[in-house]
């Protein structure tokens, strides 16, 4: 392989998919930027302290979720725990199965698209839908989501039309309101014939056992008025100490994901519903979700457990903006895909190891992220790990024999005197294809190799 | 995320870091580094054993590699005057970039107090020095590109202050300054498309603001951005901030 | 239920990846203040700030039901549901020209233009409505017709959101909501009424 299959994938993206991811995350960013700085004299302290509070959180997890889960069972809450994504999907159906349960509504929740939770349902025979408006585009589309917040983020209106047509939706029609209001009215009716309604949860209050939900489209609480069961599947590493730090995270997440002062909905849940309210879930189930957490926990890179899912980091990145979200190959894509990606790949690592290198290591999504993860750092540190385990990597020039160079001085001078030769070497003689390709499109300054060291030499006679 | 924290400066003296690209191209970078430390008064000591900071190993992930480029340079650079560098990459792999890749080595110490006394250009004449205002005149519309390695350090507003300091100078700005530049050192070999993409994009930027030069306090990022022009056949002017400030002197 | 080798081996995995560790980071110490708008927040009448503040999502405060009545045969919602403890208040402004039903049905949502419930409170910072469980009398019906109204006493607005947390209670579950319902799923331009309402409507009353 000559390239990284990475830049091949941005290479060949098509023109219209590239301007939509480019123009939807730049115009995120944008208003994220102002809302922040707008409102608040130093928004900066807000995610330096929003990252201690998470840090703290993950360094805590062995006392923090056997805390939770006293609060939620004292809560009224059933709490099951899934080493993997087979274990998490398995205790899924079995709960549903063990109530005659076939359909199910879901609310976005990026832990059910680490374990292919709807695919696993529907293999065994249960209906289970997809209810964020973009998810299910995704859905009947056999597609893949490529943004954390904004799943169709790389489709356009006419592509979606197109869909609902196929699917029997209407006649096509590629305006976005008409397309909202079909599928207000197509899923209106399947939330309200549904079993069980399946969550995430943004936080979860380690003081109370309270989750916290939060939607634009009001599909997770349609989840939770029409349905009798939730079952709510949780990363471990979504806990936040109090109740009072939601407002602080809350705040934070808005901004940073939909530059919104808030998310429309904003639900705390801490059990099934009350005995005087006719509607939601009489029975409610939480499932911790391991899946490779706790080995990032284990990892030098466990500062990335901190991240809320706000695609802040996407939006910014110079790199995804130009590669799209299926570029990362992953359930997340962009800086944070590139380093929790490979990290959840557990020993196939190498698989998704090229992932931490497609970065510039700008550093422009340390500087938006609301709990100030440094992914730069945990790029770096995982580049390190893909050496360490001798991943092949194209494009990566071998640095044993420069660091050599580089640390014999007289060597190193020699070197500058006979670099000169690279004036006059041809493009298409260069060896190394990817060098090629670099030089084909820059120009070399030309090489003045020692030439400062004389002239310091002179001045200082 | 940069572990900015600097010595405060004593004395008068200090230790050039040419970095690897002065000492291969840009050599007129580092005689101008030299001329405008002069000019403030300070003393400049240029350790001959000196060859590359080890950010290429280092972001190419190969880490044992990168440690013994950086070795040598903690023993190249010994002493205790602070260590200016006309580049905010090669700074910030001193003092942030070096600490991560020693910090389970036991030498860890010498590697810390190496970065606490390296400086960027600009970053130490306004922050170190002091200096907040820049004599001589320079007669061009400049727009400043915004390193990478320098967010979170005091480098572009060091570099914003003197620059808008210089009779003649204007300052302009341009879109999506925070935007890279595309370059990332072996990014831009192993990823050429994506980078290629980035370096358009911002060169897209800095021709709206049609300036007369580019001034980067960074020659890796300007060798990117010129070089990507060059080829374009568009070439655009550009100069590292040490050359802006000798040349403003010369014309006084 | 569970397959209970799972919780214990996911503690012990806990438990190992953090043994290595010298210390563990303190949860730091500080005040909700720094989240809050307060220079917009600030020595403001609450009423007309929640207004001002949900008029920036979209959303609508009134304070009299005859504005609210004005409103919604405006819009042509003439067919709705009300709290049946809200609707003595409420019906002597209703003319005959509505229907309101003190019943919900779930299997005729699509027949409810408006449904009219009780907010627990408000929050004037951003705009938002409270609902409980134990106040709102139906979950569906503050979420399935097209126009929501929460009827919001005065003395129950908080004036930000930290102040709300601190009175999260003891009710199972609270929702906030500000605004109608949205996306900007495609291509970034913003539409209401999901699958929640499109209007959004506060009735400050007391």
């Amino acid at each position: 392989m000559r390239f990284q299959q990475f830049d091949q994938f941005a290479a060949e993206l098509k023109a219209d998919t590239r301007a939509a991811v480019y123009d939807g995350s730049k115009k995120g960013h944008e208003k994220r930027t102002k809302l922040l700085f707008d409102e608040y004299p130093d928004p900066n302290r807000l995610r330096h302290l929003a990252g201690e509070i998470k840090q703290h959180v993950i360094e805590n997890l062995d006392t923090y979720l056997p805390a939770v889960e006293a609060k939620m069972k004292a809560n009224g809450v059933q709490v099951h725990w899934a080493g993997t994504a087979e274990a998490a999907n398995e205790a899924v159906l079995r709960i549903m199965r063990a109530r005659g349960a076939t359909k199910l509504v879901k609310a976005k929740t990026m832990v059910s698209e680490e374990t292919e939770l709807a695919a696993f349902l529907e293999k065994h025979g249960i209906e289970a839908l997809e209810t964020d408006l973009g998810e299910f585009i995704v859905q009947i589309d056999g597609d893949h989501p490529s943004h954390i917040v904004k799943p169709i983020i790389h489709k356009n209106r006419r592509e979606i039309a197109q869909s609902f047509e196929r699917e029997g939706l209407g006649a096509y029609n590629d305006d976005p309101a008409t397309i909202t209001q079909r599928a207000r009215k197509f899923l209106r009716h399947k939330y309200l014939v549904a079993d069980v309604g399946l969550t995430g949860a943004n936080f979860v209050s380690a003081e109370s056992g309270r989750m916290v939900l939060v939607t634009n489209e009001g599909n997770s609480r349609f989840c939770l008025a029409a349905t009798k069961c939730h079952i709510a599947m949780i990363g471990i590493e979504k806990i936040v100490p109090r109740d009072y730090d939601l407002a602080l995270f809350l705040n934070l997440l808005a901004r940073s994901a939909t530059a919104q002062e808030l998310t429309v909905y904003t639900e705390f849940i801490s059990g099934p519903k009350s005995p005087v309210q006719p509607d939601g879930p009489e029975v409610m189930h939480v499932i911790f979700v391991d899946n490779g957490r706790t080995e990032v926990l284990a990892s030098t890179c466990r500062e990335i457990l901190r991240c809320i899912r706000c695609g802040a980091c996407l939006n910014v990145c110079p790199v995804y903006r130009q590669a799209s979200g299926h570029a990362y190959r992953s359930v997340y894509p962009g800086p944070v895909g590139a380093v929790l990606s490979p990290l959840l790949m557990g020993d196939k690592f190498p698989q998704k190891a090229d992932l931490p290198k497609a970065s510039s290591l700008c550093g422009a999504c340390n500087e938006v992220c609301p709990v100030n993860i440094p992914i730069p750092d945990l790029l770096l540190r995982l580049r390190n790990r893909a050496k360490e385990e001798n991943v092949p990597s194209p494009g990566t020039p071998p640095m044993g024999a420069w660091a050599l160079l580089a640390s014999q001085p007289l060597a190193w001078r020699a070197s500058l005197l006979g670099g000169k030769l690279i004036d006059y070497v041809p493009t298409k003689l260069i060896p190394v294809p990817a060098l090629q390709a670099w030089a084909a499109k820059r120009a070399l300054p030309a090489w003045r190799g020692g030439e400062f060291r004389k002239w310091l030499k002179a001045r200082r006679k | 995320m940069l572990n900015a924290e600097r010595a405060p400066v004593t004395g008068k003296r200090v230790q050039l870091m040419a970095t690897c690209l002065c000492d291969a191209f840009y050599d007129d970078v580092a005689a101008a580094t030299v001329e405008v430390l002069e000019h403030l008064g300070v003393e400049v000591i240029f350790p001959e054993g000196q060859t590359c900071c080890g950010q290429p190993a280092f972001n190419g992930g190969d880490w044992v590699a990168s440690r013994k480029v950086v070795r040598h340079t903690v023993k190249t650079f010994a002493g205790d005057e602070p260590v200016v560098v006309p580049s905010g990459s090669c700074a910030a792999m001193m003092f942030h970039g070096a600490v991560l890749e020693f910090e389970n080595e036991s030498d860890l110490p010498e590697v810390e107090a190496l970065g606490r006394r390296t400086w960027e250009l600009g970053d130490f004449i306004v922050n170190g020095l002091g200096v907040k205002t820049w004599p001589g005149k320079f007669a061009a519309t400049v727009a400043l590109h915004r390193a990478c390695h320098t967010r979170g350090t005091g480098s572009i507003a060091a570099a914003n202050l003197l620059l808008k300091s210089i009779v003649g100078v204007q300052v302009v700005e341009f879109g999506e300054v925070e935007q890279c530049c595309g370059f990332g050192g072996t990014f831009s070999v192993a990823f050429p498309n994506i980078s290629t993409a980035m370096g358009a994009l911002k060169l897209d930027h800095l021709r709206a603001a049609k300036p007369d030069i580019l001034v980067s306090p960074d020659m890796s990022c300007m060798m990117h951005l010129t070089g990507l022009a060059a080829k374009e056949g568009q070439p655009i002017k550009a100069m590292h901030l040490a050359q802006v400030l000798r040349d403003a002197l010369k014309a006084q | 239920m569970t397959a209970p080798d799972d919780r214990e081996s996911i503690l012990s995995r806990v438990r190992g990846a953090l043994a290595p560790l010298h210390e563990r980071a303190p949860l730091p110490d500080y005040s909700t203040e720094i989240a809050v708008m307060r220079s917009l927040v600030a020595g403001r009448d609450l009423v007309e700030l929640l207004g001002e503040r949900m008029k920036r999502v979209n959303g609508l405060a009134l304070t009299e039901v005859a504005a609210l009545v004005a409103h919604l045969r405006a819009g042509g919602w003439l067919h709705g549901y009300c709290d049946p403890v809200l609707w003595p208040r409420l019906a002597p402004h209703f003319g005959a020209e509505l229907k309101v039903e003190t019943e919900f049905d779930r299997t005729r949502v699509d027949d409810y233009a408006f449904g009219i419930t009780r907010a627990a409170g408000a929050i004037a910072e951003s705009g938002t409505l409270i609902l409980h469980d134990a106040t709102t009398s139906r979950r569906l019906a503050a979420l399935t017709p097209w126009v929501h109204v929460a009827v919001v006493e005065r003395a129950q607005i908080f004036s930000d959101l930290p102040q709300a947390v601190a009175a999260l209670g003891r009710d199972p579950n609270v929702i906030w909501c500000t605004g109608p319902s949205k996306t900007a799923d495609v291509e970034g331009i913003l539409i209401e009424g999901v699958h929640g309402p499109g209007q959004q409507i506060a009735l400050v009353l007391g």
